[in-house]
């Protein structure tokens, strides 16, 4: 008797493990597209190389697809802003703002470079968001400017677009 | 007009399984060890943690034929015909049988589990091979693979690989380069299944009608058909060599160009690709049963309102969706960020977060060059070179595999090759559950102990989740364009000082500095820690553990004892970049 209630515990056990789990896999839907996007923190430098500079800015959040693309437009003619760099980042659907940052490489050391911002979803749909000009110096072979911006002492403006 | 469900056939098929140990036929012979290893490459304990993992995985193997035999008799009826009552323990005990299943490789020494076993969250087994090549030996000693091999706890939970075109993003499949898509089965846990056992570096079997040759000797023949059907695994007409084919491991200059040494009628290789794809939804019935996905960590607890964080956990999780962005792509099903004084009454999304967004991402890695891969460059006894580039090899991972590219597998889809570049670089965004499994008798990852050896991320590079989370949190605040092994003198690699990334393309700019203290980068840990399953139950073979812990040191460095000088880097392989559409930028 007590070997008929041992074996059919045993098998209630083991039934209860192979049993499978609840769990649905989901793709979250992407996050209803914001209205207006703005600027909340101006795009400054984050850290510079003589050859590399990561840009950075926060907006609030622009909703839209989860993987966002962070573009930065540059150039050492602030008329003509020729090259492109772009950094995907994901939305985090509960956050309040995003933060954008871009790495812009092969950068000359000691010239100073001209550029704006944007952002835009995966499939390339840009944000309805409007960047000054602004700019920024690498520093000279081998050297480094930190990172550690502070909040608030973004680099200055100096035109508007 | 009603339909009536008739009892098509009540079968009580009786087991007669033998529960006896060792290979059901002769072992095959192993051909000559092959070492094109550097000194200190392989690990100096290789052999004997091999076979340490073996003994464990034909324990759990006895285990598991124990289970079978005691399973209740089967009742088929109903149309479609339904196993009622036991299919689910039938077809989940099947696949526990197969995935540790040491016949299921050329040379009979080496399961799918003996690279996934129960206390790593079906990770990586051996402490020192996680510490130094990542990759693990296959069946052949000592080829080896090129990546970490991924834990599979939740691995079914993963959709079918597809192009979310509203996203603009992949999103599914296995694997840390998505080649396991499940575009055939629509389970990339199933089709993930059938990769290994055929691939050269692991377990070798030269055709996949191997499979089903190796079934059809096993102990446990009346198991799978009474899930599968009678008559299912028999009766395909194997031509005489069979098993020496299947004894002789893939890649071997022997079998020229051919994928199919085994030469069966059409009607039978159509037999044995079912079989096959038996095997795949087999083993991942068993991966998304409770015994490998459990849901019973603390944090699931917490969701039930049975478990009470820590102050440290809680502050953890606080920054796991806040400040550290964590669940941006491991996803948590809930609401996120509180401003002072709100409170989160937020309800699940999902019943069970899995803590992945199922995408793809570039962490930008530093190229490990402990990883075994980049030593095999000559040819081993049978004739196979497994990596003809050497250091020029570049994982460029979901993008190699879009382009159907070298060392990855075919891609199903020829709408996909286009969206390669901007794939380049991405591995699978992994749960973070489990990421914190260790053994029971070393109960964490972290130093300084008693811990467990794991290698996190695609490569690795990464020992402990400490370094995980501070290379999350500094990897743009300490970079340094260097590769590893030479960090500037008065830094210390992984603590201030990141080489640069492998590859810089389509690098996640989503963190990189994040502004976390050492203590919140602590709280995160300990919050990933509450995503270990094993706390509402016992998580089985836990204890299955029988090697060693370490002791010692801090999580912050653990492991860098180990860190070699990468050697010059030659150009990127045409094997690797030059298949069009080109990388963009041009990799170096």
């Amino acid at each position: 008797m007590n070997r008929l209630i041992l074996t059919l515990a045993m098998t209630a056990t083991m039934a209860a493990l192979f049993l499978p789990n609840r769990a649905a896999a989901q793709v979250p839907p992407p996050a209803k597209r914001a209205k207006h996007v703005r600027i909340v923190e101006a795009p400054q430098v984050e850290m510079s190389t003589d050859h590399l500079t990561i840009i950075r800015w926060t907006t609030n959040n622009p909703g839209g697809s989860d993987e966002h693309y962070g573009v930065v437009q540059y150039g050492t003619d602030p008329k003509d802003l020729n090259k492109t760099a772009k950094s995907p980042i994901r939305l985090n659907q509960g956050h309040a703002h995003t933060t954008f940052r871009v790495r812009v490489d092969e950068l000359e050391p000691q010239t100073t470079y001209y550029y704006r911002v944007a952002t835009e979803e995966s499939g390339g749909r840009r944000d309805p968001l409007k960047s000054p000009i602004s700019k920024f110096i690498t520093p000279g072979p081998g050297e480094r400017i930190p990172a550690s911006p502070q909040r608030g002492r973004g680099v200055q403006p100096i035109a508007r677009q | 007009m009603k339909v009536l469900l008739q009892t098509c056939a009540v079968v009580a098929v009786p087991l007669l399984l033998v529960s006896c140990s060792g290979a059901n036929a002769a072992d095959p012979a192993s051909p000559p060890t092959y070492n094109p290893y550097p000194s200190g490459i392989l690990p100096a304990d290789v052999e004997s943690e091999t076979a340490r993992v073996q003994s464990e995985v034909q324990s759990i193997f006895q285990q598991a034929l124990a289970e079978a035999n005691a399973l209740p008799p089967a009742t088929v009826t109903g149309q479609p015909p339904t196993q009622q009552g036991s299919g689910y323990q039938s077809i989940a005990t099947l696949g526990k049988l197969m995935n540790f299943d040491v016949n299921m490789s050329a040379l009979k020494n080496m399961a799918c589990a003996s690279c996934h076993m129960p206390y790593a969250g079906f990770g990586g087994p051996i402490p020192s091979v996680n510490l130094t090549m990542i990759a693990y030996p296959g069946t052949y000693h000592f080829r080896a693979g090129k990546r970490t091999p991924p834990r599979y706890t939740y691995s079914p939970f993963f959709p079918a690989l597809a192009y979310d075109d509203t996203a603009a993003a992949f999103f599914g499949g296995n694997f840390w380069d998505g080649r396991s898509t499940g575009y055939l089965l629509q389970s990339p846990d199933a089709e993930q299944a059938q990769h290994p056992p055929l691939d050269s570096q692991e377990m070798g079997l030269p055709d996949s009608a191997c499979i089903a040759w190796r079934l059809s000797q096993s102990q446990y023949v009346a198991i799978f058909e009474r899930v599968w059907g009678a008559g299912s695994l028999t009766g395909i007409n194997f031509p005489s060599n069979t098993e020496q084919i299947c004894s002789t491991p893939a890649g071997a200059a022997s079998f020229g160009t051919s994928v199919t040494p085994v030469n069966l009628s059409p009607t039978d290789r159509n037999r044995a690709n079912v079989i096959f794809d038996h095997w795949g939804q087999s083993i991942s019935a068993f991966e998304k049963s409770k015994q490998v996905s459990a849901f019973t960590s603390k944090f699931d607890a917490y969701l039930e309102n049975q478990y009470t964080m820590t102050s440290d956990e809680l502050a953890g999780y606080n920054l796991f969706k806040g400040k550290g962005n964590c669940n941006s792509c491991h996803l948590d099903g809930r609401g996120t960020t509180l401003t002072p004084g709100q409170t989160d009454n937020s309800t699940a999304a999902q019943a069970n977060p899995l803590f992945t967004c199922f995408g793809y991402t570039n962490e930008g890695l530093p190229l490990n060059p402990r990883d075994a891969f980049y030593y095999q460059t000559t040819p081993d006894a049978l004739g196979f070179t497994p990596n003809p580039d050497g250091f020029g090899y570049r994982d460029l991972a979901l993008g190699t595999f879009l382009r159907s590219g070298y060392g990855s597998a075919p891609n199903p889809n020829a709408e996909w090759i286009p969206l390669a570049p901007k794939s380049d670089g991405r591995f699978q965004v992994a749960t973070a559950r489990n990421a914190a499994m260790a053994p029971s008798q070393c109960p964490t990852t972290e130093a300084p102990g008693p811990y467990f050896q794991k290698g996190f991320f695609h490569n690795g590079y990464i020992k402990s989740l400490k370094q995980l989370v501070h290379f999350y949190n500094t990897r743009d605040v300490f970079p340094f364009a260097v590769t590893s092994g030479h960090c500037p003198a008065g830094t210390t690699e992984k603590v201030d000082c990141w080489p640069m990334p492998e590859v810089r393309n389509n690098l996640d700019m989503t963190t990189g500095k994040l502004g976390l203290t050492d203590q919140e980068e602590n709280q995160i840990v300990a919050f990933l820690q509450t995503l270990t399953d094993g706390y509402t139950t016992p998580y089985p073979n836990i204890d299955s553990f029988t090697g060693q812990c370490t002791t010692g040191g801090t999580a912050s460095t653990q492991g860098n004892e180990t860190l070699i000088p990468t050697p010059p880097l030659p150009p990127c392989s045409s094997n690797v970049c030059a298949i069009a559409p080109f990388p963009n930028p041009a990799i170096p």
